[in-house]
C-alpha cells in the first residue's frame, strides 16, 4: 500500500514538474504547448548525454540541462508562438505540435533512436522504513521537485518578474499598459517552464532507468491531464493534479492492471472535469467567447470556386487516377480521401460549430470498430453497416462530450483530446469486445454490383463518391438555418443564447453531424485495410485532422479536401529522406503554419 | 449556369466513363504486371520503421541487412547479378505499410519483399503482396496468423505456439511461484495465453499475471502486486526495452531475489546494457545465440563484432539470415516473383545461419530446433549450466 503510494507520488512528481511548465505557458500565453512534452525528452537525452558521455557528476548534469531546455524553450517562443501572437490560438497549439514533431525526430537523429539506460547516479534502495523500501533517489526527487515548486512559488511572488508574469497572466492588455514588457515576460515564462520540463526529465530518466528520444509522449499526455485536473493556469492546481494523477494511477494499475493506465489517467480527468469544469483549483470564468478560434474568422474568409471550377476538379478527381496514376499513388489518393473526409466532420464541428476538437479520431475509431466487428461478426453486409457506423459514432460522440457543455475555451478542447485517448483506450482494454491489441482482422472487403471492391482505384471510387456527397453535405448545412445557427454559436455565444438559442443543444447536434460522417469514414477506413487494432487511432489521427482543417481553412469545405491532399501527401512525397523524413514533414508543417495561419484555402480580409 | 443537381449527374457520368475505362485495374488481380528486368540488379523492398518509437529495430535491420549485402555482392551477386534494398519507412503503422506494399508490387524490378517489422503492420499488407504474388518475407512476425494470409506470407520467426511452453519451462525450472508480466500487444498477448495454456496443463503455479503497457515506464505499482503475492520467479514477455526496465524496476521494489525467465525477444546486449546489474543472473531462451560453435555462426559473429563493434542479438541475426535465404531463392529460381516463391516451396536443404539447413513447413514456418537456455552472467550472456 505505502509503497504503491510513494511509487505513485515521485512518478507524480514528474508530472507535477511538466505541468508547472504547462500551465505558466498556458497563463502567460494562452497557449497549449504541445512541444512541452518534447522538452522532457530534450532534458532526459541530453542528461543521459552529460552524465555517459562527458562523465559530469549530478550537480553539472542538471547545471547543463537547465541551459540546454531554456535555450529551447526560448526557440519555441520565439519561432512558434510569439509570431502567431495575433493569430488565434489554435494557430499557436499547431505551431507547437509541429514544433513537437521537429524536436522528437531531430532529437532521435541526433542521439540515435535507442533506448539507453539512464545512469542512477543515486543509489535506489539503500533506505527503509517499517518494511518500506526506497532510496536516496525517491527521496531526492521528491525534495528536488518539491523544492522548485517553491522556488516558482517564491519567485512569482517575491520577484519584480515573477510579479510581472502573473500579471500578465491575469490580464494581458492591462499588463501591457501598465508598462510591462510582454515580449520578455513571455520569453521568461518559456524559459522557466522548459527548465522546469528539462529538469524534471533528469529526474524522470533517473527514476525510470531507461529512456529514449520519444519517452516525452507518455508523460506528456499525463501532464496535459494533470494540468488540466487542476485548473489551467493555477500553479497549486498543477502541482496538485501531477501527484494526485500520479497517486490514482499508481493505485488504479495496482488494482486493474498495468494495461489499463491510461484509461484511468483520462477517465479521473473527465470525471473531474464533470463535477469541477474549470479543474480541482481553476477559477469559474464568467462566460467568454471562445477563445480558440477568437477572432479567426473575421480575419479570414474562404476562397469560393465557381460551379464549373468544382465540376472539373470532380471530374479530374475520378479521371486522372484512372488513366494516370500507379497503384500505389491511388493507394495514397484513398488515404487523402478517407482523411478528408474525417476532416470535413471536423469542418462542421470547429469551423461551423467553432468546437475545437483534438478528439476526432474517437468517432473515426468507433464507425470502423463498428463496421468492422458487424460484418466479421454477424456477416452484415458493408453497405447496411455503413450507416449503422455512422449513427453508433453520432449517438456516442455526443454522449462522450455531453458533460463539456460546461466546459469553456481550451477545456473543451482537452476534454476532446481525453475522449480521443479514451476511446482508444478502451478499444486496449475491453478485449470481450474489440479483441484488445489483437485487432479485428480479415474484414471483407464491400461489393458492389456483385464483384468485390478491393483493388486500390475501386475502393478509390467508391471512397471518392462517398466523400463528394458528404462534401455536399457539409456545403448545403453550411448555408442552412441550422448552420446559420452554429454560426451565431461560435461567434458569440452569450447573444446567441440571449436571442433563445439553445446553444448546448446546437454544439451537440454539430458534434452529432461530424461524429456520423467521422464514423462513415471510420467504416471506409476498416474496409480498407481489411485490419484495424486500437493503435490505428492514436493521438496523431486527431491531431492531423485537425492540422488539415486548419491548413485548408477552418471554414472551408473545400479547405478540408486540399488540406488532406497536402498534409496525407507530403510525407509520401518526401519518402526518399527516409530517416529525416517525420523531420522534414514536422518543419514544413511549421513553416505552413506559420506563413498561412488562415489556411491555404483561407483569404485574409482587406 | 449549370446547375449543381446538373453538375453531379455530369459528374457521376464521366466517373462510370472512367470506372469502365479502368475496368482492368478494378478487378484487382496484378498477377499479369509487367515481368521483372531479366538483367541489371536485383530488387528487395524493405518495409520497415525507420523512424517513431520502433526506429531502433529498423537500424538493428540495417546492420544484418548490410553485411549480407556485402558478403553476396562482394562475392559477384546471384548469378551475376547484384542484390539492391529498396527501403521504405512505414514506422511499423498498418496506415504506411499498406501503400509502401502498394508501392512495391506496382514496381516490377521488385523480386520480393522483407518486413514490415510487427505483426499488425505486416498483416494489413499482406493482401496486396498476396494478389501481387510476390512474397512477404516477414522475418520478426511471430503472429501465429501471419502465415494464413496466404500463400506468399513466409516467415523464418518461431511461432508463439514453440516458444511460450519453452519459456513456461524455463520458469518452472527456475521456482515455484510465477508471476508473469506481459506487454499489451498483439504478440504479448498470444503469447501470454499460450503461456498459460501450458502452464495449466502441466500444473505450474501462476501467483500473478498482468498485462503491462508496451511503451509504459513505470511498472512498479504492477511489481509490487507479484511481490505482494510471493513470486520467486518473473516472467516477463516483452521486447529488451520493456524486459530490462521491468528486471530494474523489481529489483527496486524488493524482488531482487527472485529468478527472472525472458523469450528470445528480450534477447540483446541491450538488454543487459539497459537493465545493468538488475540483470546478473536472469535467465534466457533463444534460438540464436553468438557462442554457438557452428562455424557458419563463428564467422557470422566474427564478422558483425568487426564492422559494428559489438555482438549481434537476434534481430541482427535474423535481417541477415532472412537477406540470405532470399538470395538463395532468387538463385534456385528463373528470376521471376513467381520462382521466388516456388523456390522457397520446393528448396529442402535451404542454407541459414538460423537454422541450419532446412525445408520450410507446410504453413511456410520453419520448425525451430530446441532452443538453448543463456543465462547473464558478469555482464554477458552464458550457455546456462555452463
Amino acid at each position: 500500500m505505502l509503497d504503491t503510494a510513494l511509487a505513485g507520488l515521485v512518478n507524480g512528481s514528474s508530472y507535477a514538474l511538466l505541468a508547472l511548465g504547462l500551465s505558466l505557458i498556458f497563463g502567460v500565453a494562452n497557449v497549449i504547448n504541445f512541444a512541452h512534452a518534447s522538452v522532457f525528452a530534450v532534458g532526459a537525452m541530453s542528461g543521459w548525454w552529460f552524465s555517459v558521455d562527458l562523465d559530469w557528476p549530478l550537480w553539472t548534469v542538471l547545471l547543463g540541462v537547465v541551459a540546454v531546455t531554456g535555450l529551447l524553450g526560448l526557440v519555441i517562443n520565439l519561432v512558434a508562438v510569439t509570431p502567431l501572437a495575433k493569430a488565434p490560438p489554435i494557430a499557436a497549439l499547431l505551431s507547437t505540435f509541429a514544433v513537437s514533431v521537429v524536436v522528437d525526430n531531430g532529437a532521435q537523429l541526433v542521439f540515435g533512436p535507442e533506448t539507453r539506460r539512464f545512469p542512477a547516479l543515486l543509489a535506489t534502495d539503500n533506505l527503509g522504513l517499517g518494511g518500506l523500501r526506497f532510496g536516496t533517489l525517491d527521496v531526492t526527487i521528491l525534495v528536488v521537485a518539491i523544492g522548485l515548486m517553491l522556488l516558482l512559488g517564491w519567485f512569482l511572488r517575491a520577484t519584480r518578474y515573477g510579479r510581472a508574469i502573473r500579471a500578465v497572466a491575469q490580464d494581458r492588455d492591462a499588463a501591457a499598459q501598465m508598462g510591462i514588457p510582454l515580449a520578455r515576460v513571455q520569453n521568461l515564462a518559456f524559459v522557466v517552464a522548459s527548465v522546469l520540463g528539462g529538469v524534471a526529465g533528469v529526474l524522470g530518466g533517473m527514476y525510470l532507468n531507461n529512456i529514449s528520444p520519444t519517452v516525452g509522449s507518455t508523460v506528456g499526455m499525463s501532464a496535459f491531464a494533470a494540468a488540466t485536473l487542476g485548473g489551467l493556469g493555477s500553479l497549486p492546481g498543477a502541482v496538485a493534479g501531477g501527484l494526485l494523477l500520479g497517486v490514482v494511477e499508481a493505485f488504479g494499475v495496482s488494482w486493474w492492471g498495468g494495461n489499463a493506465r491510461t484509461l484511468i489517467t483520462f477517465a479521473v480527468l473527465l470525471l473531474v472535469l464533470w463535477v469541477r469544469p474549470s479543474g480541482l483549483f481553476g477559477k469559474r470564468t464568467p462566460l467568454a467567447a471562445e477563445p480558440m478560434t477568437g477572432t479567426f474568422f473575421g480575419a479570414a474568409r474562404t476562397v469560393r470556386l465557381k460551379p464549373w471550377q468544382v465540376a472539373v476538379a470532380a471530374v479530374a478527381a475520378y479521371v486522372v487516377p484512372a488513366v494516370a496514376l500507379d497503384d500505389y499513388t491511388v493507394q495514397i489518393g484513398v488515404q487523402v480521401v478517407v482523411y478528408a473526409i474525417l476532416a470535413l466532420s471536423l469542418t462542421l464541428v470547429s469551423g461551423q460549430a467553432g468546437q475545437i476538437s483534438l478528439g476526432q479520431a474517437a468517432p473515426l475509431a468507433i464507425g470502423a470498430y463498428t463496421s468492422a466487428l458487424l460484418t466479421t461478426a454477424t456477416g452484415m453486409d458493408f453497405w447496411l453497416s455503413l450507416p449503422v457506423a455512422g449513427v453508433v459514432a453520432a449517438v456516442l460522440s455526443v454522449v462522450l462530450v455531453s458533460p463539456s457543455w460546461r466546459l469553456r475555451g481550451h477545456y473543451v478542447s482537452i476534454a476532446t483530446l481525453a475522449t480521443g485517448l479514451l476511446v482508444a483506450a478502451a478499444a486496449v482494454n475491453f478485449d470481450w469486445l474489440t479483441n484488445g491489441p489483437s485487432g479485428v482482422s480479415a474484414i471483407p472487403p464491400p461489393s458492389l454490383f456483385g464483384a468485390e471492391v478491393s483493388a486500390p482505384l475501386a475502393v478509390y471510387f467508391l471512397d471518392l463518391t462517398i466523400l463528394l456527397v458528404v462534401l455536399l453535405l457539409v456545403v448545403r448545412l453550411r448555408r442552412s438555418t441550422l448552420g446559420r445557427i452554429w454560426s451565431a454559436v461560435r461567434e458569440d455565444e452569450v447573444a446567441a443564447r440571449s436571442s433563445g438559442i439553445a446553444a448546448a443543444d446546437y454544439k451537440s447536434l454539430a458534434f452529432g453531424i461530424g461524429g456520423f460522417v467521422a464514423g462513415i469514414g471510420g467504416a471506409l477506413f476498416a474496409q480498407q485495410y481489411g485490419y484495424i487494432d486500437p493503435s490505428v487511432f492514436g493521438i496523431s489521427v486527431s491531431l492531423l485532422a485537425l492540422t488539415i482543417v486548419v491548413l485548408g481553412g477552418l471554414n472551408s469545405p473545400l479547405g478540408a479536401v486540399v488540406g488532406a491532399i497536402v498534409l496525407v501527401g507530403l510525407p509520401e512525397a518526401l519518402r526518399m529522406l527516409e530517416e529525416t523524413r517525420m523531420l522534414t514533414y514536422g518543419l514544413l508543417l511549421l513553416a505552413v503554419v506559420l506563413f498561412r495561419p488562415q489556411g491555404l484555402m483561407g483569404k485574409v480580409a482587406r | 449556369m449549370i446547375s449543381r443537381r446538373g453538375l453531379f449527374t455530369a459528374a457521376a457520368g464521366v466517373g462510370a466513363t472512367a470506372v469502365l475505362a479502368s475496368c482492368g485495374r478494378l478487378s484487382g488481380d496484378q498477377a499479369a504486371a509487367a515481368p521483372a528486368p531479366a538483367a541489371g540488379p536485383i530488387f528487395f523492398g524493405v518495409s520497415a520503421p525507420l523512424s517513431g518509437a520502433s526506429a531502433e529495430y529498423g537500424k538493428i535491420w540495417r546492420t544484418g541487412f548490410d553485411l549480407a549485402l556485402d558478403e553476396i555482392n562482394g562475392a559477384g551477386g546471384v548469378n551475376g547479378r547484384k542484390i539492391e534494398l529498396l527501403w521504405e519507412d512505414t514506422q511499423s503503422d498498418q496506415k504506411q505499410s499498406v501503400p509502401v506494399a502498394q508501392k512495391f508490387a506496382g514496381d516490377s524490378r521488385v523480386l520480393a519483399e522483407l518486413g514490415d517489422f510487427a505483426s499488425p503492420a505486416s498483416m494489413a499488407a499482406s493482401p496486396v503482396y498476396e494478389k501481387a504474388h510476390l512474397v512477404q518475407f516477414g522475418f520478426t512476425n511471430s503472429h501465429p496468423d501471419f502465415t494464413k494470409g496466404g500463400e506468399y506470407m513466409w516467415s523464418t520467426s518461431t511461432t508463439q505456439q514453440d516458444h511460450a511452453p519453452e519459456l513456461a519451462e524455463l520458469a518452472k525450472s527456475l521456482g515455484t511461484k510465477q508471476a508473469v508480466y506481459y506487454i499489451n500487444t498483439d504478440w504479448g498477448k498470444t503469447t501470454w495465453k499460450l503461456y498459460e495454456e501450458h502452464a495449466k496443463k502441466s500444473g505450474f503455479e501462476i501467483v500473478h499475471s498482468e498485462a503491462v503497457q508496451a511503451d509504459g515506464s513505470d511498472f512498479r505499482p504492477s511489481l509490487i502486486n507479484g511481490r505482494d503475492k510471493g513470486a520467486d520467479v518473473l516472467v516477463f514477455i516483452a521486447y529488451y526495452q520493456a524486459a530490462a526496465l521491468l528486471t530494474q524496476q523489481a529489483k527496486n521494489v524488493g524482488l531482487g531475489q527472485a529468478k527472472i525467465a525472458l523469450p528470445s525477444s528480450a534477447y540483446s546486449p541491450q538488454y543487459i546494457a539497459l537493465g545493468g546489474e538488475a540483470t546478473e543472473g536472469a535467465q534466457l531462451i533463444v534460438r540464436f545465440h553468438p557462442g554457438d560453435p557452428r562455424p557458419q555462426v563463428r564467422e557470422f559473429v566474427d564478422k558483425y563484432q568487426k564492422r559494428y563493434g559489438k555482438q549481434p542479438d537476434d534481430f541482427g541475426a535474423g535481417a541477415y539470415d532472412a537477406l540470405k535465404i532470399l538470395a538463395w531463392a532468387v538463385e534456385h529460381s528463373d528470376g521471376t516473383r513467381e520462382g521466388v516463391r516456388k523456390a522457397l516451396l520446393e528448396g529442402k536443404d535451404i542454407p541459414s545461419l538460423l537454422y541450419g539447413p532446412f525445408a520450410f513447413r507446410e504453413d511456410r514456418r520453419v520448425t525451430t530446433p530446441k532452443s538453448t537456455r543463456l543465462v547473464v552472467k558478469g555482464g554477458a550472456f552464458t550457455l546456462a549450466g555452463a
